[in-house]
């Protein structure tokens, strides 16, 4: 099969029960499909197509729902995601201050270099509010991790949410390609496209041994 | 499960003008609201026999009991990360069933935990 796409990313939903994750993944909206079947089986990943500066980048952004005591996340759950979004609920005390738990159960299991973002949400429930946004910049801050508030609900600031921590995936990826072959940096488009040509025999081969 | 590629695609070619050698020649996106789920010509035309609970089910039906239809015509889509936008559900009896990734209406197709290929329902997409 031809590759079709730039770069593919793993992405992680991380975060106490109730914040709101399955929400970021999936609708449940009130209309037409609230009653459909899908909704009841619940929904495991998603795989997204973004344009990152002419790239194109796939997204495979897995939920952790029902795994969300610390311990049960381990090595194999994190293994090859390359992106966290670390998720607590605006109007939850508890679950913001569990962050931390969430970053030190990363550093123990996850790979040293991955990219991580914490995400407030349901920040469309002003009067239930418990975490300030400046609480949540501060925690930021501590850590060195963006930050961002959201609404799954209003679809506020989800979508570009995904898309900063694509783009910080990808340039630390760049960094390291750089950084791997100093010479073909300058070149570093051309190099792409020669993987490509290397690629297409691939393609073809694999089409004709299922004939 | 029978399964006719290749060699009896160009019967179908000549009956369906959304298939182009063998492939779908049209960009397949959700019929609800416009999603774009696969590039054209990125998927194979094949026709199977595969039951797939019904996109809405009615409210009046017993407890428990899933609505069927039998579908015969598919994409076969080798590599999941060919889609462009796609949901997939947890495991249901060794499959996955397919989802828009905007309205996560479905199942607009099934993911075979077995053999890892997808096969998207023709009759539940929308050629653009």
């Amino acid at each position: 099969m031809a590759k079709t796409y730039d770069y593919l990313f793993k992405l992680l939903l991380i975060g106490d029960s109730g914040v709101g994750k399955t929400s970021i993944l999936f609708r449940f909206s009130e209309d037409a499909f609230n009653i459909s079947f899908i909704s009841t089986i619940g929904i495991d990943f998603k795989i997204r197509t973004i344009d990152l500066d002419g790239k194109k980048v796939k997204l495979q952004i897995w939920d952790t729902a029902g795994q969300e005591r610390f311990r049960t996340i381990t090595t194999a759950y994190y293994r090859g995601s390359m992106g966290i979004m670390l998720v607590y609920d605006v109007t939850n005390e508890k679950s913001f201050e569990n962050i931390k738990n969430w970053i030190r159960n990363i550093e123990e299991n996850a790979s040293a270099d991955v990219e991580k973002m914490i995400l407030g949400n349901k920040c469309d429930l002003e009067a239930k509010r418990q975490v300030s946004k400046e609480r949540g910049e501060q925690l930021a801050i501590e850590y060195q991790i963006k930050f961002i508030e959201t609404s799954a609900k209003d679809s506020l600031n989800v979508e570009s949410a995904f898309y900063t921590l694509a783009r910080d995936i990808k340039a630390k990826m760049e960094k390291k390609q750089e950084a791997s072959n100093p010479a073909g940096a300058r070149s570093g488009a051309h190099q792409i496209r020669a993987n490509e040509q290397q690629r297409k025999p691939t393609s073809w081969l694999s089409r004709c041994s299922l004939l | 499960m029978s399964e006719v590629e290749n060699t009896d695609v160009s019967v179908a070619n000549e009956q369906n003008d959304y298939v182009e050698d063998g492939k779908n020649k049209l960009v397949v996106k959700c019929k609800f609201c416009g999603s774009k789920i696969l590039d054209k010509k990125s998927a194979k035309y094949i026709e199977l026999e595969k039951d797939l609970p019904l996109m809405q089910q009615d409210n009046n039906r017993k407890e428990g009991e899933i609505q069927n239809e039998p579908i015969t015509e598919f994409y076969h889509v080798e590599n999941m990360y060919t889609f462009e936008n796609i949901g997939f559900t947890h495991t249901v009896e060794n499959c996955k069933y397919l989802s828009c990734a905007d309205c996560d209406a479905g199942p607009v197709g099934f993911y075979d935990m077995d053999t890892k290929q997808s096969y998207v329902a023709i009759s539940r997409i929308e050629h653009a």
